[in-house]
């Protein structure tokens, strides 16, 4: 009877311990993707930037793709942020640290236009 | 700023097309004034053209070659996007030359005699027919840039 009710008693443990293990697991993981800043990629494809505007938290690193066949440049209206020319599968990346609205637009085909909205 | 054209190239290369296509027709009318003996007039409609040319040349189409094609030439060159403003690169800037050269020759003595030409007419129609040329390349590399988005480059 003993011994069984220390089989019990060492199962009941282990499984108490799996649980606070797996919980300081997630805690320890849901905390690392908070600190952790958050990636956005935009796609240039066709002449437009998809997705067109985008709401971010401060922090993101928001990366331009471009897709297609034609250079294009990724330029702030505020003189923020500036891209060299991007050809094919090249990427241009842009950290957001401040919160506000920011427009930008390509140069080499100003029609083209989209917005970072940082909260 | 956006362009007038409709398509999706910017302000200053729409203004560049119309004034380069308004530029090389200037020029027919040019070599019309020297055909009927108006010398004058002839020698400021080609200088005038010329010059218009050379601050086109500085504020619009330089800064686009040397930031959207000198980076990726020659390695690219294979791409009809880099090969053809490549070329009408190279022909415009040899044509502009060469086109600085005559008016230098026939409206000043600033070149000495030994490097000066003689047969007027020849090397001035040579440059007249590669204006042209140039022009219809530099049409060419607009639709190819900015017309025909939808084909592959």
């Amino acid at each position: 009877m003993k011994g069984y009710v220390l089989r019990i008693g060492a199962f009941a443990a282990l499984l108490a311990i799996g649980a606070v293990s797996a919980t300081v697991r997630a805690n320890y993981f849901a905390r690392a993707a908070e600190n952790q800043p958050a990636a956005i990629s935009i796609t240039i494809d066709n002449f437009s930037f998809t997705p067109k505007e985008i709401t971010v938290s401060k922090g993101t690193k928001v990366t331009w793709i471009n897709h297609d066949d034609v250079p294009h440049t990724v330029v702030s209206t505020d003189k923020k942020f500036k891209s060299n020319a991007l050809d094919t599968d090249d990427k241009f990346s842009f950290t957001f640290s401040d919160s506000g609205a920011y427009r930008y637009f390509c140069s080499v085909h100003p029609v083209m236009t989209g917005k970072v909205i940082v909260r | 700023m956006k362009g007038f054209l409709g398509t999706p190239a910017g302000f200053s290369a729409d203004v560049n097309l119309v004034l380069q296509i308004a530029m090389g027709i200037a020029l027919l009318a040019g070599a019309l004034l020297a055909r009927s003996k108006r010398y004058s007039a002839h020698g400021a409609c080609m200088a005038a053209v010329l010059l218009l040319n050379l601050v086109m040349i500085v504020l619009v189409m330089w800064p686009s070659f040397h930031e959207l094609v000198l980076p990726r030439i020659p390695a690219r060159l294979a791409r009809q996007y880099y090969a053809v403003a490549t070329l009408h690169g190279a022909l415009g800037a040899a044509t502009e030359l060469f086109g600085l050269y005559i008016l230098l020759v026939a409206g000043t003595e600033a070149v000495p005699q030994r490097w000066r030409f003689r047969r007027w007419k020849l090397w001035m129609r040579v440059e007249l027919a590669i204006w042209w040329v140039v022009l219809l390349s530099g049409i060419g590399t607009y639709f190819l840039w900015y017309g025909a988005p939808h084909l592959p480059l």
